[in-house]
Order: structure tokens, then sequence, then C-alpha cells
């Protein structure tokens, strides 16, 4: 190589290098330069997303920053517990707080959250070249304001998706025994007959063979509310009763003598549907909550079912966690007749968009340091390989990076659904009042899944309990 | 008046902290138990209930089924421990050999923080999992599913509660057991006095103090259990294992009901006050009056 190549492409180099790297980091550390050694503190459900943020971004933030980041990753119950506590009592210890997609409403009404768009609008030094909320998904609306500004960085969002043992689907064995059965070939179920008859024929498949396999997933547990969870958000959207059957345009009426839905023929029969899917579920399905259908699935213990797609990719792809890498099968879940088409006109949904975003609570001690933290974990640079691992996707132009399409391969397209698909799920309904309807409710919808009541008397209960909540927080009149 | 004004001051840093952290938490819960405060209400702010939360726990099948639960737990458990404890005092005051390698190994489950314990059975107890459901349905066909069956998760609290809590009552007998003095043992035996009549008469005449502690520690605590359940069941399956400490915990936390939460708490509180008086005074108060005759 001639001096003069070499002298140029020194150049070249050099130039790239001041243009585009020490640009980057020197927003960090310069951001930083005030702020280092502060420690911020947060707290989140432990997810694939939120132990990504706790074992990789957060460290790298520190090393760009030289800010301490405290990640507390706990349980779902924890973290609401300890997040609420803190920001009720403006204690201050949680500088950022997860909110999930169904809590925001709540967070909102009681003014618990600071405005980003204004703290960054206001503190333009704290500004990273590299954050730009046009880059979010719509799933971003969700954490809006009435104004239209963010108050939350959305940090996980995916579908709960129709999982499938690709390999038991293919089997020619399986295939011949199902159609000399069933007289019809066997394929992901489009409706809750075709679910149904698919449960019943694995987990008799199971017991012919001798081995551990049901035929479905089911998020039953009996003291927890993720059962209670599943049949709102996932079940009973898929037989066209929508925003767990309350109608908040007409006096939040649950009760069908009311205008509501909760009780109603369709809710029954999902519900319904729900319970009988129990007799082909594994035994640990009464005690299993999201993480533990997640692992009943990973298992190989279950031939179909509906799990949250923050898991698909570890159950797809890690061998070290998962028995059914390379089998899995992503399919949108099984509705009524009539259901898809409401989706697909907007009217209707047939599923959960489930996700949380990252706020900052106006307890916190440092805001500025949180802000930094937050625009960190939005940078566009760090998000292919957060959803490789943790299945989520916030940003548009996370869905086209070469890491992701690779990913979205071993899954089945997973990723391609919710991009293509993502439209036909909705999240929680706008409701302020999610924990305190649920703790209402979920005592009586525990006892239809041990058979203390049936779930007509159980539906029935819990529309007239609905109501009476209702009126007594003050918002039926 | 010197001595008395040193005195006060050597008692200020407990009256303090009495204060603090006793008296005016209750004065804080009386007060808040007469209004509707819920935070995510339509209305956030507190306004004045008067008798309502009261009057409404009269009415909450919830609150009732729980209170219920908790009392036949709190029986169940309690009187499970005394005898299981009574029989391995006597058993510790006897001689054999790794005798206090044994009564070590005993005392082991009281040194478990109960989130702990309520965890360890969890592991135990979870299908597909834990041994318990493994063996009962290897070795006997038995279906163990504390997950659906309300009989055997309220019997696996009762347990586990005997398995964490019979060793406190253990100790607490055995030391009464070797404090006891030896002559009214000789006497009876010199009156031709059998076994049955020896501990009816003298052993339990005797241990009743003890054992009357030992009931009133551990009857509060059964009242107030939270932890070791909630970590085993979270309170199902469906309320069979919803004990009043769990309910009000979720009344006054997920559910932010702080008015009908605070109400609910002093009710409990009562309740087990009155449960300990009713029990003092069936069991040594009336003896006591009986006395000068």
């Amino acid at each position: 190589m001639s001096g003069l190549k070499r002298m140029m492409l020194g150049a070249i180099a050099a130039g790239l290098m001041a243009g585009v790297a020490p640009a980057k980091a020197d927003f960090w550390s310069d951001a930083g330069k005030d702020l280092a050694g502060v420690t911020i503190r947060g707290v989140s459900e432990s997810t694939p997303p939120s132990n990504y943020v706790k074992d990789v971004l957060a460290p790298a933030f520190t090393k760009a920053t030289g800010i301490n980041v405290e990640f507390e990753a706990t349980s779902w119950d924890q973290m609401y517990d300890k997040a609420i506590k803190d920001m009720e009592a403006n204690t201050g210890i949680y500088d950022f707080v997860y909110i999930e997609q169904d809590a925001v409403y709540g967070y909102l009404g009681r003014d618990f959250l600071v405005d980003l768009t204004k703290f960054i609008a206001e503190n333009p030094k704290l500004k990273a070249p590299d954050y730009d909320p046009a880059n979010f998904t719509t799933f971003a609306n969700y954490f809006k304001g009435k104004d239209g500004d963010l108050f939350g960085v959305p940090m996980e969002a995916f579908i709960k998706v129709y999982l499938y043992r690709k390999d038991l689907f293919s089997d020619p064995e399986v295939l011949a025994a199902f159609k000399a059965k069933y007289n019809r070939d066997l394929a992901p179920a489009k409706t809750h007959a075709e679910y149904t008859e698919i449960a019943d024929f694995f987990t008799q498949w199971g017991k012919d063979k001798g081995i551990e396999l049901w035929g479905s997933t089911v998020q039953a547990n009996t003291g927890h509310p993720s059962s209670w969870y599943e049949y709102v958000e996932s079940v009973a959207p898929t037989f066209g009763v929508y925003n767990w059957g309350i109608d908040a345009s007409n006096n939040y009426a649950a009760t069908v003598e009311h205008g509501g839905k909760m009780n109603s023929p369709e809710a029954k029969a999902a519900l319904q549907f729900w319970l009988d899917l129990l007799k082909n579920a594994p035994p640990e399905s009464t005690a299993s909550t999201w993480d533990e259908v997640a692992a009943t699935f990973g298992a190989g213990r279950a031939a179909q079912g509906l799990v949250y797609g923050e898991n698909a990719a570890w159950i797809a792809t890690d061998e070290t966690k998962s028995k059914v890498v390379g089998k899995v099968g992503v399919a949108l879940p099984p509705v009524e007749a009539g259901v898809m088409e409401a989706a697909e006109a907007g009217t209707g949904y047939i599923g959960y968009y489930d996700g949380g975003a990252f706020g900052i609570p106006h307890s916190s001690k440092n805001k500025a340091a949180a802000a930094l933290f937050l625009q960190y974990i939005a940078q566009p640079s760090v998000q292919a390989d957060w959803a490789v691992a943790g299945s989520r996707i916030t940003l548009q132009g996370t869905y086209d990076d070469p890491k992701v399409v690779a990913q979205d391969a071993k899954t089945d397209g997973y990723y391609t659904l919710m991009r293509d698909q993502g439209k036909l799920f909705a999240g929680a309904p706008p409701y302020p009042f999610h924990n305190q309807l649920r703790e209402t409710v979920a005592p009586i919808f525990y006892q239809a899944i041990t058979g203390e009541l049936s779930a007509s008397d159980a539906l029935d209960q819990m529309a007239t309990a609905s109501e009476a909540e209702l009126t007594k927080l003050g918002y039926r009149k | 008046m010197r001595s008395q004004t040193v005195g006060w001051l050597f008692l200020a840093p407990t009256l303090l902290i009495l204060f603090v952290f006793g008296v005016w938490p209750f004065v804080y819960v009386t007060v808040i138990s007469f209004f509707h405060w819920n935070s995510f209400a339509a209305d956030p702010t507190m306004r004045f209930a008067g008798l309502d939360n009261y009057r409404e726990l009269m009415f909450d099948k919830g609150f009732l089924m729980a209170l219920w639960n908790t009392l036949k737990f709190g029986v169940f458990a309690v009187v499970s421990q005394v005898i299981l404890g009574y029989l391995l005092a006597q058993l510790f005051m006897k001689n054999f050999p790794f005798k206090g390698f044994f009564r070590t190994v005993h005392t082991l489950p009281l040194m478990i923080a109960p989130v702990a314990v309520g965890a360890t059975w969890r592991l135990m107890t979870v299908p597909g999992l834990g041994p318990i459901p493994y063996y009962l349905d290897k070795w006997f066909g038995y279906e163990f599913l504390i997950s659906r069956y309300v009989g055997q998760a309220f019997m696996t609290t009762v347990i586990m509660d005997i398995w964490h809590w019979t060793p406190l009552v253990t100790l607490t007998l055995l030391a009464a057991l070797s404090s006891m003095p030896k002559e009214p043992f000789e006497q009876a035996q010199i009156d031709g006095a059998n076994r049955v009549q020896t501990f009816w008469y003298v052993t339990l005449p005797m241990l009743k103090p003890a054992i009357l502690s030992a009931v009133f520690i551990r009857l509060m605590d059964a009242m107030r259990t939270v932890d070791e359940v909630w970590m085993l069941t979270g309170g199902g399956p469906g309320s069979a294992t919803r004990y009043i400490g769990l309910y009000i915990w979720r009344v006054v936390f997920p559910k932010t009901d702080y008015g009908y939460g605070s109400a609910m708490s002093l009710i409990t509180l009562y309740l087990t006050i009155v449960m300990c008086w009713l029990l003092y005074a069936g069991l040594v108060a009336r003896r006591d009056l009986k006395r000068p005759e």
C-alpha cells in the first residue's frame, strides 16, 4: 500500500471516528459529567425484556455516563406494590418505575408521572441525539396524556399468541391418527371448537404413548389474578366480549340487565370453553401464572397454548431453557365467527397487546439522570439485541434489523406476525380502577376454576359485584 | 422529686417508641376506619363515612368467610401443635441416643423465615416438580393438587404451620416440664395414681400456665398469618386459604381501600382480644374464682 493511500485511508477512518462514534460517546459522557456517581433506582417486573435491561443495558449506561443504576426486577405483584407505595407516599425511592400498559390510566389519573416530552424540552442539554419519540411503534400511544405528551418510554411490547408444537403438527403418525379420528387435516385451530378437538386429541395421544403431553396450556392459577387476566384479555375477546364486558359509555354497566356483557351468553360460553380446557391441561395449570405457562410450553408438556409473546424467543431458540427449540409454530388465536372481521374493521380485537414503559415518578430525586437512562434504552442502536433476547419491539425500525429478521425465522415469524397482525390485538381498557375491580371479581373467578361455582353463576356474581364496586368507587352513578 | 425525673428520663425512649410505633398507628387506623378513602376512586380524597365501613363488614361474605377460615385454621393448627409439642417435650425429657442432635434439628424450622417456609412448601407441593404430589401419586395413586382441591390446600397450610411452629410449643413445655418439682409426682406415686391420673391431676395443672402462654402466642400468630400462606397458595384455591390477614392485605394494598381495610383490621384485633380473654376466663379466671372456697 502506497503512502498516499495509507494517508487517505487514515484520514477517512479518522473522519468517520470523529464524525460518528465520538459524537455519541461524547453526548453520554458529557451529559453524565455533572451526574457521575449518582445512583438511580428502578423497579420492574422480572420478565425477559426487564432482565435484559438489568443485565446488559443498565451496566452499559453506567459505563457510558458514570451514572449507577440499581435495577430491581421482582414479581408482578411486588413491583406494583412497591411502585405505588413509593409514588403515593412521595418517598422518592425509585427514579423510574415500570408502567404496565393497563396501569398507565391509574397512574396518569393520580398524576404520579413526569411529562417526559415537557421535561426533555425544558432541559435541552439532556436530549440525546438518537432519541426520537417518532421512532416508537403505535404502542407508545398508550403512554401519552391527553395533549399527546409522552409519560413513559416503551420498553417492551408484544402480543399474546397461539403457540403450537410444529413438530407434532407435522408428524405423519399424528396427522394420520388425527385425520382418522376427526376426518379433517390437523392444522392450527381457527375456531374454539377446533382448538378443543386438538386439545382432546393430544391429551389422549400423550396418555396412549405414555408421555407427559397435554392438549393445551391454561393460565388458571386459583389464587393469582393471572387466571382472570387470561380470561378477560385473551379468551373473552375471541368470543366478542371486549373491555372485560363493561360498557364505559353506558354508566360502566357490567350486567346484561344494565347493558353490560360481563355475564352475557357470549361471556358464559367463553368461560365454559376455557374451564373445559382444564381437563386437557397439565396438572400444574391451576398453579400457573404467565411465567409457568411459558415454562410448561418450553418443557414440551403442552401441544398448544396462548403464551405471552415476551417468552416466544427463548421458548423457540434457547436450548438452555427450552426443550422445544426449533419445534415452535406461531399463529393467531382461535376466534368465534365474526370476531376476526370485527377486529379487522377496528371494532373489536382478538387478544392482548401487552407491554410496558418506564416512567419517572414526580417523587424521583434524580429526574435528570433517570431521563438520560430512559433515552439510552430508547436508542435504535440497542434495540435489535434486546428484541432478540426478549421478543419485544418498541421501535418501528427494529423489525428490519438483520438480527431480528434472523430471529424471526427461528421463531416461525413471531415478529412478522406482531408487525403485520398486531393491529388485531389491543391493550387493556382505559380504566383507572384495574386493581380495584380485579380484586373484587377475581376471588369469585377462582371459585369457578375450582368448581365451587358454575361458569354462569360466577359471571352473574362477578357482574353484580363489579357494578357494586364501581358504584362504591364513584364511577358508576 | 429528682429520682422521679431521672426515672421518667430513663422511661422516655421506651415511651417514645411505644407512642410512635404503637399508639399513633393505632389511633391513625382508628380514625381512617371512619372514612371512605380509596386513592383510585373517582374522588380519591377522604370522605367521612361514619359507621358505614363497619356496617359493610357485617355483610361482607368475603370477610366472614376469611374469618371463618382463620378460626378453623387457628383451632386445627394450635390444638395439633399443643398435643405434638407436649409429646415431643416428654420425649426430650427422656434420655436416648443422639438426643442433643435431634433436639437441635427439631428446632431448626423456628429459625427459618416464614416466607422461606412458604416457598419451600410450595416447591414441595407444586405439581410436576414437587416430591409430595409425585410420591403420593406413585405410591398410593393419590392425586394431590393443592391448587385445585380446597380441602387439600387448607390441610397443607395447617400442616405447614404445625411443622413450622410446633418446636416453639415444645421448647416452652420442655422448659416448664424441666422446672417442675419432683415432690408432687412422688406423692402421686405413693398415693397409687396411674399415668393418666398423674397426667390429669398433677402434670396438666402445673403445665397450664405454659400451655396457656403457648396457646395465646400461637393463636394470635395464627390470626395474623400472611406470608407463609401467601407464598404457598396465594389464598387459593378459590377462598379456601384466604385467611383474614391475607384478605386485609388485599383490601388495603392492591385494592387501596384504606378506610374499609382499617375497619377490618380493628375488628380483627378486637376479635383476637375477645378470643384470648374468653380463653383466659374459661381456663384460668374461673379456677381462680373458685379458689377461695
